[in-house]
């Protein structure tokens, strides 16, 4: 550990740790606009600078030592920067001394002389690093007399991203995330001095999967997403802390929504997860759920009933069958608590496992984020055995059972056109389909239970590391949509099952106890940051493959 | 597009120059590709960027960071006129729209497209067409006569500030243009660069770097070099160890000749011999601080001097790979200089095992391309590299440890190199005993202005005063005129009023008694800095001569950081104002400010080197600045938009996507 004095006061730090770090740790918060903790530091902002010291050395090439035994601080008579250097042994900051202080006004002024100063019109309003720092450390009025420099507004660097450029700080933020994260060189400086400005070559467009994470490091106004921008003001969303289902990684993202409306995804750190980014394929996927086909009503042979009928028409469907002709396509992109009621209800039924499985998605890894697997819970769907070990092998037996007749009742959550049956084949049997939108299956659908989407529940996941991850809910769901696990519960009960389960909280604690894998957690033990699971090998082989 | 195949071929040369990266070669791949077609078009920059395996925003950015880069074509003969304070002062500004005149060029016309105003011409608004721009203060355009026979562009600083005003036209470099010459440069054939000149040194000079410059039957070939002695030194070094030589450089106390006066060997010192990097040495040849034009006659009259130099100092610091970063606008120096290392190639002085020594070495020239701030040293390294001259932070980017490739290098200024070969012949303690203490050897001085005899005189550090120099070299102030002030270390130096009294430790001088020295000049409030002195007398108007250094270094600045990126410009702005009659009673102290708030807050040297002036003619002229900023109110600005665009709507533009309209549309504020 390193001893270091940060405004009179004698910390300690690891080696290795940047000293705007170091600051930020002593509750001595350092204002920045380059500086990004997962970027390379240029040092170019200037608004980090310090007042920096290091102890004296006496001729024998050791420290002065003063009267209170602590050693004596020679200070650099110019600001340092403390973004781009480690503390070191004796260092000592000064983070708000006069000196500091005019530093910040200056360059604070510096970066308003030309910025438009158009708050009332721009998005970032109400989250932006210039708004804020300026109230803290700027002046109140201006100086500027001269007219300013004009350059390009409302620019489409590409199909997400729209630059004002001059509302850009030039700090090369969006630069840097695009060369050493997104591994894709498309941003660049056009002219130099204060002519400055942020551009793609006019051959190249700004389409990297990765282009909204530029938004999101823009400290100010500059990158705005095209999809939200004008959209509503970032001060009446309301911000939900949950969990990315479009691929088995689990990104930590915040839901922002107003009056049951979401309105954007942004990541959330996790630096054992997704670090501070998230694709852009995955942030645009919710609009789906404010769509206006969603389910609202329980159907019976498209005709909408309460649910009272509904569940006692599909529990009487079962009870017709014998169990060899019932089977249950479920879905690896269920909660665990879902999947748990899901199983108790195969088990309720006696559907013997080779009857039972989810349906695979898998792609090419994107080498940054997004991994083969596209399923949000997999692990957990192998884990609470409602996937075949390996998921989807049992979907031809299925089908196959489905055509030759065997097969009579399927329970679906997916749609199962799409797990090798037809529509053909599937208008001879009687289908179950628990799912929020309209598909194939959905269509020939003896009873349809119109569920909930993935923000509008609560329920844990497990990605492909093993991670026990926790979605919340943003938004209600449509009308009388329910949540999955309650539609499963009613079933189970309608079935004669268990009726003991009246909240998701008391579902994990059954599972906690079968599966002691669980043990010791409950949802709210899981933290905004999810906890790793010790798995057993059979999911591990999983995780590799996932991998 | 077809590229000649002598185009590839000297393409492919150009790249095997820099073994290391193959980025490196993207500005000498846009001069060739400028020179064959013109201009550096789009596809240009693709291709460019494919075959150095880059992205073609990385070129981009160069074309549009580097002045002499052009994305339209010029004329067939194109014309750059020096804008900066020398030349300024000999009527650079009177000349530039006398040649325009005389090539039919409307530059009204031009700046007005150039600035986007609306009375713009939209057919020659560089494909900003409808786009309102209006950023004056933003360099100057290049304008093209009716016939696309001639075009004309204010340059800043061409480095030959004693025999201003100058001008280049294509590659040819014309210095003392007379007005009345105006037509006469829209032809000229014969370069002045080259011109063997003939002028005896003041007999208060003591020439060793400049023993040969202006003297009868020198040239500068290796024959006549040879004759001279040439290439003693070289084999003497061999004789010696390495580290020898470090210690002469170190007991000759030479200082770096740049600018900064950084000691020598100490900077060599900090290289480590036998670390598991390569070690490169960089000669800084990008002369181009306003006042200095002392390395231009070495390069092009005395070329293996420098070069000599440079293979023993590559041996002194374990050097197998040098360039020579020559500022672009030197095309003559270049040339002169690649004959050079052809000859010494070829009477093995480069290449391996150099006179049987077991030293291997090669050196390659890297041309700039406008960029002042490539003057730098990491600026440079960072241009060397193939990227925008952005200097780099330091801590952790110190060129001995981490520069060229994030390699160990030196980077030396010209004239220390030439020093270097000096210091090898006399001795480092014989070479200390020229000069004063701590000021060791000869300074080139580079006087221009106001004097009867501007130009450069060489003379052993701190042997003649200030006052010496403007009156007994120089041949004093012009008929009829007093000194006013001096700024006496190239145009980043405080400026020094005439008059005024300098407090030192144990005297007090005035600004003639001076001895032009790195340590007085410093005590006294200055620098020595590049040795360039420009001299004002009592016609000049100080608001004016700081108007035009402001503008400089507005133009100049790199625009990586905040305070210099912001400051430099506003600071220019101002003083515009001051010049319009628009100045109000606050402006002397916010332009203060404003400097006070850009040195010692940027990254670079630059920092100061932009806000030094403002400061310094601030407190030593305030009472021009005073009678300036007499406005209670600010000046009304012209309306952004007249009334007539505000109540059609459909007229105000904003910019949508640049690929909406077509193939040959700009990238954003991109100018050609």
């Amino acid at each position: 550990m390193l001893n270091v004095q940060i405004d009179g006061v004698w910390l300690q730090f690891p080696k290795g740790t940047r000293l705007i770090e170091a600051c930020s740790q002593a509750q001595k918060f350092i204002p920045r606009y380059c500086y990004h903790p997962k970027l390379t530091a240029p040092g170019n902002c200037r608004m980090c600078l310090i007042e920096l010291g290091m102890p004296k050395m006496g001729p024998d090439r050791k420290p002065v030592v003063g009267p209170d035994g602590k050693p004596e601080i020679g200070w650099i008579p110019r600001p340092q920067i403390s973004c781009a250097q480690d503390v070191a042994e004796g260092m000592a900051v000064r983070t708000d001394s006069p000196m500091v202080q005019e530093c910040r006004q200056g360059v604070m002024e510096f970066l308003l002389i030309n910025h438009p100063l158009d708050c009332p019109i721009c998005d970032q309003a109400g989250e932006c690093r210039l708004q804020e720092f300026s109230v803290e450390y700027g002046n109140s009025s201006s100086r500027f007399l001269e007219r300013k420099v004009k350059k390009p507004k409302n620019i489409e660097l590409g199909p997400r991203v729209t630059l004002d450029a001059e509302r850009c700080v030039l700090c090369s933020r969006c630069i840097r995330f695009m060369k050493e994260v997104a591994n894709d060189d498309v941003l660049g400086f056009v002219d130099r001095g204060s002519f400055s400005t942020i551009a793609c070559h006019p051959e190249r467009v700004l389409d990297s999967n990765y282009s909204l994470n530029t938004v999101d490091i823009c400290p100010v106004g500059a990158l705005t997403s095209s999809d939200f921008r004008f959209k509503m003001r970032v001060w009446f969303l309301k911000e939900t802390k949950t969990i990315d289902v479009n691929d088995g990684l689990g990104s930590n993202i915040t839901v922002g929504s107003r009056e049951n409306v979401i309105y954007r995804i942004t990541p959330r750190e996790n630096n054992d997860v997704n670090g501070v980014w998230l694709p852009d394929s995955h942030r645009l996927n919710f609009k789906y759920v404010g769509a206006s086909n969603r389910f609202k009503l329980p159907q019976i042979k498209a005709q909408p009933v309460d649910w009272r009928t509904a569940i006692a028409v599909a529990a009487e469907i079962l009870k017709a069958h014998s169990s060899e002709s019932i089977a249950m396509i479920a879905s690896a992109r269920m909660t665990n608590e879902e999947l748990f009621v899901a199983r108790l209800l195969a088990h309720q039924l006696n559907i013997a496992p080779e009857r039972l499985d989810v349906l695979p998605r898998t792609g090419e890894p994107d080498g940054i984020l997004i991994p083969a697997d596209r399923n949000s819970n997999t692990t957990g769907a192998k884990l609470l055995g409602v996937s075949a070990s390996e998921p989807g092998s049992h979907l031809p037996g299925i089908a196959q059972g489905v055509r030759s007749g065997a097969i009579k009742v399927l329970i679906c959550f997916e749609d199962a056109t799409k797990c090798g049956m037809t529509a053909e084949e599937l208008s001879k049997i009687a289908l179950i389909v628990i799912d929020i939108l309209p598909n194939a299956t959905s269509a020939l659908a003896s009873v349809l239970l119109p569920s909930s989407a993935w923000v509008e529940k609560r329920g844990s996941l497990i990605n492909i590391n093993g991670r026990l991850q926790r979605i919340n809910r943003a938004v209600q769901p449509p009308d009388q949509a329910r949540d999955d696990w309650e539609i499963l519960r009613d079933l189970l009960t309608a079935l004669g099952g268990t009726n003991s389960l009246n909240s998701i909280e008391e579902v994990f604690k059954l599972m906690a106890g079968e599966h002691a894998e669980f043990a010791g957690l409950s949802l709210s033990k899981i933290g905004d940051l999810g906890v790793p699971l010790s798995l057993t090998p059979a999911t591990a082989t999983l995780q590799e493959a996932a991998n | 597009m077809t590229i000649p195949s002598e185009l590839l071929l000297k393409i492919d040369e150009a790249i095997s120059h820099y073994p290391v990266s193959k980025r490196s070669a993207s500005l000498p791949l846009l001069h060739l590709w400028q020179e064959h077609f013109g201009y550096i078009s789009d596809e240009a920059t693709v291709w460019i960027a494919r075959k150095l395996e880059l992205q073609p925003i990385n070129i981009l950015e160069l074309v549009t960071f580097y002045p002499m880069f052009r994305r339209a074509p010029a004329g067939k003969r194109h014309i750059r006129v020096c804008r900066t304070l020398s030349c300024s002062m000999a009527g650079s500004y009177e000349l530039r729209d006398a040649i325009a005149k005389a090539g039919g060029i409307d530059l009204k016309k031009w700046e007005a497209g150039y600035y986007g105003d609306e009375q713009g011409d939209d057919e020659h608004s560089h494909g900003l067409t409808g786009h309102h721009v209006h950023n004056p203060g933003h360099g100057s355009p290049v304008a093209i006569s009716a016939d696309g026979q001639y075009s004309i562009e204010f340059v800043e600083c061409l480095a030959s500030c004693g025999s201003a005003p100058v001008a280049m036209v294509d590659d040819l470099f014309k210095e003392n243009v007379k007005l009345s010459d105006a037509a006469d440069l829209l032809h000229l054939q014969r370069s002045d660069a080259t011109l063997p000149v003939v002028k005896a040194p003041h007999p208060r000079e003591k020439r060793i770097v400049f023993k040969n410059i202006d003297t009868e039957g020198w040239t500068n070939d290796i024959d006549c070099y040879l004759r001279d002695g040439g290439y003693e030194e070289l084999k003497k070094a061999f004789g010696m160890k390495p580290e020898e030589i470090v210690n002469e450089v170190k007991a000759s106390g030479l200082r770096g000749r740049g600018g900064a006066g950084f000691p020598c060997g100490v900077k060599w010192g900090f290289i480590r011999p036998g670390g598991p990097k390569p070690t490169y040495l960089i000669c800084n040849a990008d002369e181009s601080e306003p006042g200095t034009f002392k390395d231009r006659y070495i390069l092009h009259q005395d070329p293996h001097q420098l070069l000599e130099g440079m293979i023993i100092s590559c041996f002194a610091v374990g050097a197998k790979l040098a360039y020579i970063y020559i500022r672009g606008e030197f095309p003559e120096g270049a040339q002169i200089l690649e004959k050079a290392l052809a000859e010494a190639r070829a009477h093995g002085f480069l290449g391996s095992n150099i006179l049987g020594s077991g030293f291997d070495c090669e050196i390659y020239i890297h041309r700039g391309a406008g960029a002042y701030i490539c003057g730098e040293e990491t600026g440079l390294i960072e241009s060397l590299e193939g990227k925008r001259a952005y200097p780099r932070i330091k801590p952790p980017y110190f060129p001995a440890v981490l520069g060229l490739y994030q390699c160990p290098t030196i980077v030396n200024n010209v004239e220390t190199l030439c020093d270097v070969k000096h210091i090898v012949r006399m001795g480092g303690a014989e070479y200390a005993k020229l000069g004063k203490p701590n000021n060791t050897g000869t300074r080139i001085l580079c006087v221009s202005g106001d004097v009867q005899k501007p130009g450069y005189y060489e003379v052993e550090v701190g042997s003649v005063t200030m006052g010496e120099l403007i009156y007994d070299i120089c041949g004093g102030l012009k008929e009829g005129r007093t000194l006013k002030a001096v700024i006496p270390g190239g145009s980043s130096a405080k400026v020094l009023r005439a008059g005024e009294k300098f407090k030192l430790k144990d005297k007090e001088l005035a600004l003639e008694d001076i001895p032009m020295d790195f340590d007085t000049l410093a005590a006294c409030g200055s620098m020595a800095g590049s040795g360039g002195v420009m001299v004002m007398d009592d016609t000049r108007d100080m608001v004016a001569t700081l108007n035009n250094l402001n503008e400089f270094y507005a133009h100049e600045s790199c625009g990586q950081c905040t305070p210099c990126r912001e400051g430099s410009l506003w600071m220019k702005k101002i003083t515009d104002r001051m010049l319009d009659g628009g100045g109000v009673a606050r402006d002397p102290a916010v332009l203060k400010n404003v400097a006070d708030n850009i040195a010692g807050k940027t990254i670079c040297a630059f920092g100061e080197a932009c806000s030094w002036p403002t400061q310094s003619f601030l407190a030593k002229f305030p009472e021009e600045f005073n009678a300036r900023s007499t406005k209670a109110v600010p000046p009304p600005m012209p309306p952004e938009y007249t009334s007539e665009e505000l109540s059609k709507e459909a007229l105000i533009p904003t910019i949508s996507s640049p690929r909406d309209t077509g193939r040959d549309v700009m990238a954003p504020a991109a100018t050609k």
